[in-house]
């Protein structure tokens, strides 16, 4: 009950903030005007990289300035290197990018970097070497203890657990598995779950489903299956939802996606999961390549800048040796709340 | 019917400026001309020194062609290319972070591309029945398999070395140290294609393979020769791509394949076999690579992109087989 | 006696049986090491998961019959399961048979494109498919605008990959549109002179030609029908996983053409059954299914899948070869 009331809270809290954001944005929005920012995210065709285009396209828009938005055209590192090229050619001011690879682009970001581009990422970070910083939805660590609190509540504490995540190389996945791990192995209060498998779905709804049934059939104790990717969690919620299974689903997910799926009822697959807001991410994305631009910060540990109607933001150390901006906790969804930001995003 | 010179192999090397202006190659530098002046008009930024720059990438692409031109005359095709770039590119990244100094590492990349390609060669040539299609799309999945194994669960490797490889990607002014190669190769191949036995005999086996066995060519012998030089050169891709990726990942060269033979099509080569000119695929392979580079510029869609590639493709296949069929139609007409 | 002999005979030759067996074999070994394999949920969700493979197998069957290739298909499918998806998403349409019918139509048209552009353009079909999977999967892309349909915006039209109401209450929809598919095929192609036609046309176009037969025109109807198949996938598809996405079934005209090779179709024409690309179909499903289940390490899982595949064929070979010598030796006796 306590659980619900503050979601609710805080749900109500961050329709308001945004309410009021409409009004409040003329006073404090850093100047943009005859710049280019361009953006590049991982893949076209994806929802989430849609809603962080149009966050960042809003706001360099709102400043003055001119936003360019670039998908590759393939999920790879190989196609993103094209863009970037292509990026330095027209003489573009600052790149947001959301790597498919940590290192391969590193090439092309430094050849950006001596043309005096901004290099900053976003989502999916770069290695250290080729970013001035890194916009971070949320700490890594935060994801992998958010995530292990979850499975360790909707388990009820004890029993078998599965991962269902993209591929093998998916660098954020990866990530947040080994924090997950990590959260798991520190404290004695998760002693009791059993981490049985970690699948990979590819993010192919065919794939995943395939993993999904494979993970049902040979682990017929499971309890709970946590996919951390929104291709995979759908497929999931799908099969467990259509076999009115026992086992219960968490992970990250796109409200819009899951909506069918999220509830308290045994009807329904995931009882809740989380998320960032990916149009936030893209307006803070962006206000941090106005920030570079104009100089107002270097990407250096301990800088902090306006970040329009967001308000205040600090750069801090980051694990791999780089810096990195953290927009804030992984957001709850749950029937309370569910159908509001489906609407959203 | 001289405009259809190019997709046709004649007997007598044809020496007339008109049938050299109307022949398919000539069509194609008109073509690539008028890219280029088209992608001047959309974009400011579309100088020799960004495209120069640009290009090194898509370089790496044309190695492969030259190659598939080969397969395409013989009437096989090769989907590996790819993956086959894919790994070595993995397997030389690995052993150079192993501490495997640098000339040994690209030996390597060379050893591994070439064994894939006889891999290839060995299991067609064995199992003749077998459609080369189906045979590669299997190795295919295996070969980034083999990587996927190798790279293990971060599923990408990042060259601790990088330095040494960066070299490779220098430049003489502004034009990449690659780009020569790839001319010189490509004039390799043109001239082993045209003017020696080992090319007439790529025709005669795609053109009729059971008549060029009994003409005593070693067919199979050539398709083993020409499936393990791919690999080859798919493993001097890996090493030029590595040297713009710092590093390779389980999706390097991904797609690469169908790309190579859209090139190779499009400068007038024939899937059927028995067909086609080194020079027009070169010539074919710089338009896309112009076009691509120009549409970017102007932030065309990335799909949108490939819609009008594909389109494109259609277009220059069909084209000249409708302007034939047009003329006879004609000439029957004339002659009721 | 003799009689029972000839039928042996030509039991042992078909290609058919030596793949069945081998597909025994494979199954067998799964059942042993996950005993969950061959239940009826456990096949009633393979066949489910694989239907797109299997139905649009059957129209590639008759494209390899004629010789030809379509490696567009699977971007017909996304296009045609992307469009109505879309149209289901923005309300334009609710009806679920409404929703099936416009995706096979979709299909119809990608099909008629492909086919024009091979029989009256004179295009090898390997370039024009090829042209034709960038054009409608860019399509896909751009109509989607980043957009997915989800779950919750298909409405009712995801119930039909849940019910059974096709299948007298038993079968699934979904499984049983794919049965009547290869009843349907099988008939044709075995008993009446249009499944006759797609056979001699594969054989040789020139005899095919003084016959009589317009062998442009069954080429044209060949590729309609492998669009037809490949919407009516595709909106399956959409229904089965309750998502429409652009890049669904990205890359599944490769797994499409290795059933029907696997299931012992010539890829130069003239050969194969529906028994045969039922056998392949299956084959590839059961390999989907079992690699995650028999507890192969995931990294290796592409690696072993691969391996299968060339194996398979590669036997294939084998058996064929050995049975054209033991036939060959009949005949000297």
């Amino acid at each position: 009950m306590k659980r619900k009331m503050l979601s609710a809270v805080l749900c109500a809290a961050m329709v308001l903030s945004m309410g009021v954001s409409a009004f409040a944005e003329e006073a404090s929005l850093p100047d943009a005007s005859g710049k280019t920012f361009a953006i590049v995210t991982k893949s076209a065709g994806n929802p989430f990289n849609e809603r962080e285009e149009s966050g960042f396209q809003e706001v360099i828009e709102a400043c003055g300035g001119t936003a360019i938005i670039k998908q590759p055209e393939a999920a790879t590192a190989d196609a993103q290197v094209s863009v970037i090229q292509s990026l330095i050619s027209q003489g573009v001011d600052s790149i947001s990018i959301a790597a498919n690879d940590e290192n391969a682009l590193q090439a092309a970001l430094e050849e950006a970097t001596d043309e005096g581009i901004k290099v900053s990422s976003f989502d999916s970070k770069v290695n250290a070497d080729s970013r001035l910083t890194f916009v971070n939805q949320a700490g890594v660590s935060e994801i992998g203890v958010t995530l292990m609190e979850a499975v360790y509540d909707i388990a009820g504490g004890e029993g078998q657990w599965a991962i269902l995540s993209a591929t093998s190389q998916a660098a954020n996945q990866n990530a947040w598995i080994e924090a997950m791990k990590a959260t798991m192995e520190a404290d004695e209060k998760y002693a009791n779950l059993e981490l049985v498998e970690v699948a990979y779905g590819d993010d192919e709804l065919q794939k995943s489903t395939d993993q999904t049934q494979a993970l049902l059939d040979k682990y017929p104790d499971l309890k709970v299956i946590c996919a951390p990717t929104t291709v995979g969690i759908n497929a999931a919620a799908k099969v467990l939802q259509d076999k009115n299974s026992s086992v219960k689903l968490t992970g990250l997910g796109l409200p819009s996606e899951m909506k069918e799926y999220i509830g308290d009822d045994d009807a329904h697959s995931c009882p809740y999961m989380y998320l960032w807001n990916p149009i936030d991410l893209g307006r803070l994305a962006a206000y941090t390549a106005i920030a570079l631009v104009n100089g107002d910060i270097t990407g250096a540990a301990g800088e902090s800048f306006e970040a329009g109607e967001m308000g205040t933001f600090e750069i801090v150390e980051s694990d791999d040796g780089g810096t990195e901006i953290i927009l804030g906790a992984p957001f709850k969804f749950d029937a309370s709340n569910i159908e509001e930001w489906a609407e959203v995003y | 019917m001289a405009g259809k010179s190019g997709r046709t192999i004649s007997a007598a090397p044809e020496k007339a400026w008109k049938t050299t202006i109307f022949s398919w190659e000539g069509i194609m530098v008109c073509i690539f001309l008028a890219v280029n002046i088209l992608c001047m008009c959309l974009s400011p930024n579309y100088q020799l020194k960004n495209v120069l720059r640009e290009m090194p990438k898509y370089l790496a692409e044309i190695f492969l062609m030259f190659p598939m031109v080969y397969i395409l005359i013989l009437g096989d095709i090769d989907l590996t290319v790819g993956a086959t770039v894919c790994l070595a590119a993995s397997l030389g990244c690995l052993a150079s972070n192993a501490g495997l100094p640098m000339i040994l590492v690209l030996v390597l990349m060379l050893v591994v591309g070439t064994v894939c390609g006889f891999v290839n060669g060995l299991v067609l040539t064995k199992f003749t029945e077998l459609p080369p299609m189906i045979v590669t799309l299997a190795t295919q999945i295996i070969f980034r398999g083999i990587a996927e194994i190798a790279l293990g669960s971060g599923g990408s490797v990042s060259l601790a070395d990088y330095k040494s490889f960066k070299v490779l990607a220098g430049k003489v002014g502004i034009v990449p140290y690659i780009f020569f190669l790839v001319i010189i190769i490509g004039i390799i191949f043109a001239v082993v294609l045209a003017k020696t036995t080992f090319g007439r005999k790529l025709y005669a086996i795609g053109s009729n393979s059971v008549a060029a066995e009994y003409a005593g060519i070693h067919v199979q012998k050539i398709r083993l020769i020409v499936f393990t030089i791919t690999g080859l050169m798919a493993g001097l891709g890996a090493i030029f791509l590595t040297s713009v990726l710092y590093g390779a990942n389980t999706t390097t060269g991904q797609g690469f394949e169908l790309d190579v033979i859209a090139m190779a099509v499009f400068g007038g080569v024939s899937t059927a076999g028995g067909k086609g000119k080194m020079a027009g695929a070169m010539i074919s392979a710089f338009t896309i690579v112009c076009l691509r580079i120009g549409l970017g510029l102007v932030n065309v869609n990335a799909q949108v992109i490939l819609i009008i590639l594909g389109v494109l493709l259609i277009l220059a296949v069909m084209l000249p087989n409708i302007v034939t069929m047009v003329k006879n139609q004609k000439k029957t007409a004339a002659r009721r | 006696m003799k009689e029972k002999n000839g039928f042996l005979k030509k039991l042992s030759g078909s290609r058919e049986l030596g793949l069945a067996a081998i597909l025994i074999v494979l199954c067998i070994g799964i059942q042993i090491k996950s005993p969950s394999f061959l239940t009826p949920t456990s096949i009633s969700d393979m066949l489910k998961n694989n239907a797109v493979t299997m139905i649009m197998a059957l129209g590639m069957f008759e494209v390899l019959l004629i010789g030809g290739m379509d490696i567009s298909i699977a971007s017909t499918a996304g296009l045609a399961g992307m469009s109505v998806g879309l149209l289901l998403k923005y309300g334009i349409i609710s009806n679920t048979f409404l929703g099936i019918l416009l995706g096979i139509l979709i299909g119809i048209v990608c099909g008629v494109c492909v086919g024009l552009v091979i029989s009256k353009g004179k295009v090898l079909p390997i370039i024009a498919s090829m042209g034709f999977m960038y054009i409608f999967r860019g399509f896909a892309y751009v109509l989607s605008g980043g957009q997915w349909a989800s779950a919750a915006d298909l409405g009712t039209f995801k119930d039909f990959a849940l019910t059974s109401y096709l299948g007298f209450g038993v079968i699934n929809n979904v499984i049983m549109i794919v049965i009547v598919c290869y009843i349907i095929f099988f008939v044709v192609t075995k008993w009446t002179v249009a499944g006759r036609k797609v056979y001699a046309v594969g054989s040789n176009v020139e005899a095919a030609s003084v016959s009589g037969i317009n062998s442009d025109r069954v080429k044209l109807v060949v590729y309609t029908v492998m669009g037809m198949l490949s919407g009516l996938a595709g909106v399956l598809s959409v229904s089965v996983y309750g998502s429409a996405q652009p890049n669904m079934l990205y890359g599944q005209e490769m797994d499409v053409i290795a059933a029907c090779v696997i299931g012992g179709v010539s890829m130069n024409g003239g050969r194969g059954s529906v028994v045969g690309v039922f056998l392949g179909a299956l084959t590839m499903a059961v390999i989907n299914k079992a690699l995650p289940l028999v507890g192969i390490d995931s990294i290796a899982q592409n690696t072993v899948q691969g391996v299968i595949i060339l194996a398979v064929i590669v036997l294939n070979v084998l058996t064929q070869r050995a049975t054209d010598r033991k036939n060959l030796k009949g005949r000297e006796m």
